[in-house]
């Protein structure tokens, strides 16, 4: 059966819908075997908390662990300061995928568009949305994936709806070592 | 030699509508415009701001030889691709909003006529000569009476046909020509939005050539439920001022409360201060749920669909007053008042009765005599309480929740008597009613979030309709020299996704001495937050269309007065002559008008068309993260874009590199980043050096309070010479402009679009 989303506005309506993964290990690998990922990083990080760890952290440490540039979303620059990084690029959500689904675009580091696109912690309505862009515009030269606690029909890999937060942590914990130890 | 071109019958005939002999001004290219008249503009538009497709769904439903799959390039049976599906289905929500306004506007030029007689003479007031911008660009016409309006509609209703046509199966191939048909179609509606709202404003007396509008008071407890209360729900007034007509006719205006939600409140304010606003669209379900309107009267546009079946429950009585929502309610029109009073009061019966007289006489008539029977009222914190430990949070309610909003937690801490949570989602919620609906243990969320809606009452200014012709003729220079920094249109639906959001932007930029206006829901919903002293952004700036104003304009067919501002002031400020002249209208609006439309709250199909007509004319729209949903954004990609512009003066091509503006429809993920968009996107190219300081200043001070200091990263691309720079943050950027290796450049004399690309407009024409 299917998976549907937590959120029934993102219900799919079509054909192909999103790989459901929940080993951490097979997350790593793709992201390790991606020539130029790029993590799109969404304002939700800065209010979700596990454990009292805020989602960003999880995220900076994906990005530090795996060497992927980030794009800030909305206003997810600032709090990255106050965390003391920067990110590599700051763009609104469909400025960067705007720019993700020309194949011509050379990426947020110059050195050619990005062929793993990873988002996390945007509006899930918005983020479906996003993803819809790149899945129809994009297919031929990137794919994506998701980390927020939801499934996401859109991409083409994503968390399942995950219906405790201890879950996901254990799936954000495990891909950081994943990460770390493949890195 | 001089090329004389013979008229076709068609033109001839437009030049008789238009009574072209009338030399108010010269006919310009394109008096009243089809579908290919304005194309090339369109595509020059687009070149720049192309179309950014997020598909809703990977299929076409739209025939039998469907479902067709258009996914990874695939086209459906009859050759469409994923892009020209969007585009068309963009195109047929432009073409509902835009023959909502139309039909709304035919609607209420009938019953005026009917009451006053075709000749009834258009007079906006002492201080509005420029009595309809739209109308006079767009078709060339200049109205004089209610008559002459008839010609301008029965010209869109002939511009809807061809274009829904277009969207039939087999037909248009190119998303970029639907996108020029869904421009069109939304300019369209610019004009059947200015044909509604003079014909309100002449036919009902409605304030005009007035900024000091009264300030009405809005919020449910405005409403005195000791006496019988009639609600108002949708957007034409017809049916409103009828029945306020009724209560002073009778002397019952004081025995009899009147209450408005959505575009019908902000309507009866502009006939009677007395009128109240229970809110906006939002609100309206949570209100029917209570039961304390006695008797729902209906017209269209934005009104629950089963309103019916939510009044039944608390023993309200409906009155569908309008054809376009019946709710297969029997025609009552025709029958006897007094017996239509008695099935109602009696056998609680609901009617459609479409001759706004009657009524209003069956609306009071019933709300009189079953008021003192109605049992209704708030529920108690103890009651919510006790229905709120029903819920075991199951999270259904999230799931199905528009706004994403995990209500089960706020039900769950309002059963212990924490109602903190609830108070805040109470804020977010767009009153959709699903979670009511699919809660599996049927917990009453919508009743037990009654003791979280707050009690307030706030002030709001009563609609002021047109701009007058002699604050453009202040303001003209300041806002095309960018000393005015912006004008702002807070326009569109509702509270989504949260309800301080337009209050608090209307607040930073009216301090900010923006000039900011409003219209429709948004215009409410901005008078939903009390600042210091306890006043609403009404109470505490002027109501002028000046520096540091805020000016509810407003209903949704107002929204014609805000576009028609922008062209006044190319018409009267800057003296180009705008009759049948559109392109050069929208030209000069794109290049020289620091306008920004922000209609953060979004969803109808109305709103779909408003703002897109809004880009046509060249004024960029910021729209909430939820109207990805719309599925189409218009977006460049900065630098690597098409910045070229003519300069009039020289007569050359420039190539900018300024992307100003930089986008025309764009999604702002949070209010905070919509903020910082704002002053950049009223950038133009006009500006000079101290209108450009300004707006620089507005966008670096916004940038430094949200996105963690520092200056944008774009900043360079927006200073042409030293002087644009902002005194005080002078220092850090000439550091930073040093260190990437800006150079400067000369600003353009006079920055158009015409010549860059086929046009039957010469150059010649933009030139003052």
């Amino acid at each position: 059966m299917a998976m549907i989303p937590l959120h029934r506005v993102n219900v799919l309506t079509g054909i192909k819908s999103a790989r459901l993964i929940e080993d951490a290990s097979q997350y790593a690998n793709f992201i390790l075997k991606a020539k130029r990922p790029l993590l799109v990083l969404g304002p939700l990080l800065s209010e979700w908390s596990l454990d009292g760890k805020l989602a960003i952290e999880y995220a900076l440490e994906i990005a530090e662990n795996a060497n992927i540039p980030i794009c800030a979303t909305a206003t997810v620059k600032g709090k990255m300061v106050e965390l003391g990084t920067k990110p590599d690029s700051v763009y609104d959500a469909v400025e960067i995928v705007n720019h993700l689904k020309d194949p011509e675009w050379q990426g947020v580091r110059k050195e050619g568009n990005h062929d793993l696109v990873i988002f996390f912690g945007i509006r899930s309505d918005m983020e479906e949305q996003c993803l819809s862009v790149l899945k129809h515009f994009a297919y031929k030269h990137l794919k994506t994936m998701t980390l927020d606690k939801y499934y996401f029909p859109h991409a083409n890999y994503s968390l399942p709806n995950f219906r405790k937060d201890e879950q996901w942590k254990g799936f954000l914990e495990e891909l950081i070592a994943n990460l770390t130890k493949e890195g | 030699m001089e090329v004389v071109k013979k008229l076709t019958k068609k033109e001839e005939e437009i030049r008789k509508l238009i009574r072209a002999e009338v030399p108010w001004e010269p006919v310009g290219p394109t008096p009243m415009p089809e579908i290919p008249d304005l194309r090339s503009w369109d595509m020059r538009l687009l070149k720049t701001y192309k179309p950014w497709y997020a598909p809703f769904c990977d299929l076409c439903c739209l025939c039998t030889y469907g479902k067709c799959d258009l996914s990874q390039g695939r086209r459906g049976a009859c050759g469409l691709d994923i892009a020209t599906q969007q585009a068309r289905i963009i195109l047929l929500a432009c073409l509902m909003g835009c023959s909502a306004h139309a039909a709304h506007g035919g609607h209420i030029l009938e019953h005026l006529i009917e009451k006053h007689g075709a000749d009834k003479k258009i007079d906006m007031g002492t201080y509005i000569e420029l009595e309809a911008p739209n109308i006079r660009t767009v078709v060339g016409l200049k109205p004089e009476t209610l008559g002459d309006l008839k010609t301008v509609i029965e010209y869109v209703y002939k511009e809807i046909t061809h274009l829904l046509d277009s969207t039939h199966f087999g037909q248009e191939g190119s998303y970029l020509d639907y996108e020029s048909k869904a421009l069109h179609a939304s300019m369209l509606d610019h004009v059947g939005m200015e044909v509604a709202d003079i014909a309100q404003i002449v036919g009902f007396n409605f304030p005009t050539s007035v900024a000091d509008t009264p300030l009405v008071d809005m919020g449910w407890s405005s409403v005195d439920e000791s006496k019988p209360v009639i609600l108002l729900v949708g957007h034409n007034p017809a049916t409103s001022t009828t029945v306020i007509d009724y209560l002073r006719e009778n002397n019952l205006y004081d025995r009899v409360e009147v209450a408005g939600i959505c575009c019908t409140a902000l309507e009866t304010t502009r006939y009677s201060d007395r009128a109240k606003i229970v809110g906006p669209l939002s609100r309206q379900l949570f209100y029917v749920k209570t039961g304390i309107a006695d008797v729902i009267m209906t017209d269209e546009q934005c009104i629950r669909t089963d309103m019916p079946i939510e009044a039944d429950k608390v023993d309200s009585r409906v009155i569908a007053c309008l054809d376009k929502a019946m709710y297969g309610l029997e025609d009552a029109t025709d029958w006897d008042t007094e017996e239509i009073v008695k099935q109602m009061v009696e056998d609680k019966k609901h009617f459609a009765i479409l001759d706004p007289e009657k009524a209003a006489e069956v609306a009071v008539k019933v709300a009189v005599k079953i008021a003192p029977q109605r049992k209704k009222e708030w529920i108690s914190d103890e009651e919510a309480i006790e229905l709120a430990k029903k819920c075991t949070n199951c999270g259904v309610c999230e799931q199905v929740c528009p706004n994403l909003i995990n209500i089960g937690d706020g039900i769950t801490e309002l059963a212990k008597g924490n109602f903190d949570l609830m108070k805040q989602q109470f804020n977010q919620c767009i009153g959709c009613g699903k979670c009511d609906q699919e809660c599996p243990l049927n917990v009453p969320i919508f009743k037990i979030m009654q003791v979280a809606a707050s009690k307030e009452t706030w002030k709001i200014r009563a609609g002021r309709g047109a701009v007058m012709d002699t604050e453009i003729r202040n303001v003209g220079a300041p806002i095309t020299l960018g000393t005015i920094p912006g004008v702002l249109a807070f326009v569109g639906c509702s509270n989504y996704p949260d309800i301080d959001d337009v209050a608090d932007m209307v607040y930073e930029f009216a301090k900010r001495k923006y000039i900011v206006t409003l219209t429709g829901c948004a215009a409410m919903v901005a008078g939903m937050k009390k600042f210091e002293d306890g006043k609403t952004v009404y109470e505490l700036f002027p109501p002028d269309f000046d520096a540091g104003g805020v000016v509810n304009i407003g209903s949704c067919v107002s929204n014609a007065h805000i576009s028609g501002a922008a062209i006044k002031i190319a018409n009267i400020f800057a003296a180009l002559p705008l009759r049948g002249n559109y392109e050069v209208m929208a030209d000069y609006v794109l290049n020289r008008v620091g306008a920004c439309g922000i209609a953060w709250g979004a969803m109808s199909q109305k709103a779909a068309s408003i703002g897109t007509g809004f880009n046509r004319l060249g004024v960029p729209v910021i729209l909430g993260p939820h109207s990805s949903k719309y599925r189409r954004l218009f977006l460049s990609r900065n630098e690597e874009d098409d910045w070229s512009v003519m300069d009039a003066r020289k007569r050359e091509i420039v190539d900018t590199g300024e992307p100003s503006p930089e986008h025309l429809a764009y999604v702002a993920e949070t209010k905070e980043k919509a903020m910082v968009m704002i002053p950049k996107l009223c950038i133009r190219k006009n500006d000079t050096p101290q209108g450009r300081s300004i707006k620089l200043n507005h966008y670096i001070s916004l940038y430094k309070k949200y996105m963690g200091g520092g200056l944008p990263e774009d900043i360079q691309l927006f200073v042409r010479r030293d002087a644009d720079i902002p005194l005080v943050y002078k220092k850090e950027l000439r550091a930073y402009l040093q260190q990437i290796g800006w150079q400067p450049k000369e600003p353009v004399g006079l920055p158009t679009l015409i010549g860059t690309y086929p046009s039957k407009v010469p150059l010649d024409a933009v030139i003052h």
